[in-house]
């Protein structure tokens, strides 16, 4: 938790007075995405949902957070947890999160990078969207990959084609959190 | 992206590039709009990477598809603020004056109906931005504390459709508080006497205020149509949940007529705003095309939104018509159209010998009198208010047979039923008792006023009717 970045909102005037003037523009920004970070962060603490899990990285940075999904069961990725980086832009939540997979993953709709192709993280975001659906969307992604657009194609294939192929592939590829970093 | 590294890079045989330094090279390995080069400031650098030393096909499938996808995700940069300031519509008239005639001649028309307008950044939320800005505008040029605390009262008590859509509080109050403040300022800038509406402009062009405010509406927005799927679902191609998530709650999705019909419904409408759009398009006809969202209401403000395709800004009539939109056509509702007034309502004294005279107060120049639709069947219809918008200044004067004089009421068989019902005349000669919205002292600059004076003698107006016929005095006949 970045308690600098509270002391910042509470000391500021009012809003209304910082917007006005442009210097203070983004200020009143950062409160806002500090504030609505909060929110979420404070929500996945009351209510957290089975097999995922958030929070802020340790360099007090609120815009930086780590993140961990379990892979369904009844998926190839049954029993492995993932690892991934949340990065929020300044306007967020009016601009999606970069989320990647540090866990390398074997998976048509993610690349070597970790990089994912998920249209709710692109032009399908919406503000309402949060850390948790987001978790929740790529679970589910999991089990069932969009092979219409991949980023892996021969994942892709082999999830059509050989599903213990395509098993051994993500065991193969899949390293354990402790191991990374 | 530095520079150097480029050129440090360029001579490295073995292609071995940094990722940002790949993203250079992927710009020239897909066929791309030429603002993308010039956005990453590498044209320069061309002829450098285009060296037989850089092998393209050594880029993997998923690096190409990245590059792809940093080429589909390129958005120019749009200069001017979100909300400009109210400008002369002559601007959209002089962007036009070289275009298509069908545009310069309705340019040039709405230039003169629509003196102002307000344009919105093409960002991909203009006709939502557009909407709200001019909902809260409206607002504060009521002046009206009471009306301003109700709209607050009610746009909040929405939360309860958020809720019922399954909305999450802690996601949506930031949105909702965004939209409080704006209501805040305006009550402060009405107790204050404020007459500029600058602190609006500024407010809407904070950022991420401005955000904040068009996600509230769009998740209003959402929320009603999904309550009210029976409106939509018809209308639209997919299905109205998908609909709602793809088109509506999204950060950067241009409104389409859907979403904005959702919109009008569901949040302005209650307001007893009027949202009315002017198609700026190539069909016949010299002037816009009007369509009204909402139920027009007299004595309520109005959203006029100009529409380009893919584009919404806000227009802003002449003044003094301001608070007659839409205009009532005294005349013709003092001659027949008795059946919609509701007399009692309306105490309007209607004197049945000035019925009598044809083309009682008609004054051409008022800019409606051509306008009025002749059916058959029901001549005297009061104007709708689509066909109003006709530019009075460049249009000649009306031929006399398209002026809606059709049968004068002195050759009816009999008066119309409904006059029997009115309270019988005294007979001390013509008397008007005027409308009651007369008294109405915002309401006085804008009534027809000159009206009765376009009766007198010295109007020559009457020569253009085609009825119209000298008297000859005949000294054989005795006066009656």
């Amino acid at each position: 938790m970045d308690y600098t970045m509270e002391d910042t909102q509470n000391s500021a005037p009012n809003a209304h007075e910082a917007s006005k003037l442009g210097a203070s523009a983004q200020r009143n920004d950062t409160q806002g995405v500090t504030k609505r970070l909060q929110s979420e962060l404070m929500q996945l603490m009351v209510s957290p949902s089975p097999g995922i899990s958030a929070f802020p990285d340790a360099d007090g940075n609120l815009l930086s957070w780590t993140a961990t999904i379990t892979g369904p069961s009844e998926t190839p990725y049954e029993g492995l947890t993932f690892k991934l980086s949340f990065s929020f832009p300044n306007n967020y939540p009016y601009s999606p999160p970069t989320v990647l997979f540090k866990t390398p993953i074997y998976h048509p709709n993610v690349d070597f990078s970790g990089r994912i192709c998920l249209d709710i993280l692109r032009d399908k975001w919406s503000a309402v969207y949060n850390v948790q659906n987001v978790l929740l969307s790529l679970q589910s992604l999991l089990g069932e990959p969009n092979n219409a657009s991949p980023l892996n194609a021969q994942a892709a294939e082999l999830w059509d084609t050989d599903q213990d192929e395509y098993k051994r592939h993500v065991l193969a590829r899949h390293r354990d959190i402790e191991d990374i970093e | 992206m530095s520079l150097s590294d480029i050129h440090r890079n360029q001579f490295d045989p073995l292609n071995h590039f940094h990722p940002r330094e790949e993203l250079v090279l992927g710009f020239y390995s897909q066929p791309l709009p030429s603002a993308a080069f010039v956005n990453h400031g590498v044209p320069q650098l061309s002829s450098a990477l285009y060296t037989p030393a850089y092998n393209m096909n050594a880029l993997s499938p998923e690096e190409m598809e990245r590059y792809q996808e940093l080429s589909n995700k390129f958005e120019p940069e749009l200069p001017g603020p979100l909300v400009s300031h109210k400008q002369s519509t002559d601007a959209i008239a002089v962007e036009y004056a070289n275009a298509d005639p069908a545009f310069a001649t309705k340019t040039n028309a709405l230039a003169v109906t629509h003196p102002q307008s307000r344009i919105m950044k093409g960002d991909g939320n203009c006709g939502w931005r557009a909407v709200a800005f001019g909902y809260f505008e409206n607002l504060f040029n009521f002046r009206d504390l009471i009306q301003a605390q109700r709209e607050l009262v009610r746009i909040k008590s929405l939360n309860t459709l958020l809720d019922q859509v399954g909305q999450q509080e802690h996601l949506y109050e930031i949105f909702v508080d965004a939209t409080e403040e704006v209501f805040g300022q305006i009550v402060g800038a009405i107790e204050r006497g404020e007459r500029d509406d600058s602190f609006l402009v500024d407010l809407f062009n904070d950022e991420y205020n401005s955000n904040a405010i068009i996600t509230h509406f769009r998740l209003l927005t959402s929320a009603w149509m999904k309550l009210n799927p029976h409106r939509y679902q018809a209308f639209l191609s997919m299905p109205l949940d998908q609909y709602c998530a793809t088109r509506i709650e999204t950060v950067k999705t241009e409104i389409d007529e859907v979403g904005l019909q959702g919109l009008v419904d569901g949040v302005i409408e209650a307001s007893g705003l009027t949202v009315e759009i002017l198609y700026l398009d190539r069909s016949e006809g010299e002037v816009v095309t009007s369509h009204v969202l909402s139920p027009p209401r007299t004595g309520l403000g109005a959203i006029r939104l100009l529409y380009r395709p893919g584009h919404y800004d806000l227009l802003y009539q002449v003044e003094p018509a301001l608070n007659m939109q839409p205009v009532v056509n005294f005349q013709y509702a003092m001659s027949s159209d008795y059946s919609s007034w509701g007399t009692n309502e309306l105490a309007f004294d209607v004197n049945s010998s000035l019925m009598a005279i044809p083309n009682l107060m008609m004054d051409t120049s008022f800019g409606l009198a051509h306008a009025l639709p002749q059916p058959p069947s029901d001549p005297y219809r009061v104007s709708p208010p689509q066909e109003v918008y006709q530019p009075p200044v460049h249009t000649p004067p009306p031929p006399p047979t398209t002026i809606a004089s059709p049968q004068p009421p002195i050759r009816l068989t009999g008066p119309p039923p409904i006059m029997s019902a009115l309270p019988p005349r005294s007979n001390d000669g013509p008397q008007i008792r005027l409308n009651p919205l007369v008294m109405k002292p915002n309401l006085s600059h804008s009534l027809p006023v000159t009206a009765p004076f376009k009766n007198s003698p010295y109007n020559q107006a009457h020569f253009q009717n085609q009825d119209f016929e000298p008297i000859h005095w005949e000294p054989h006949e005795s006066r009656k």
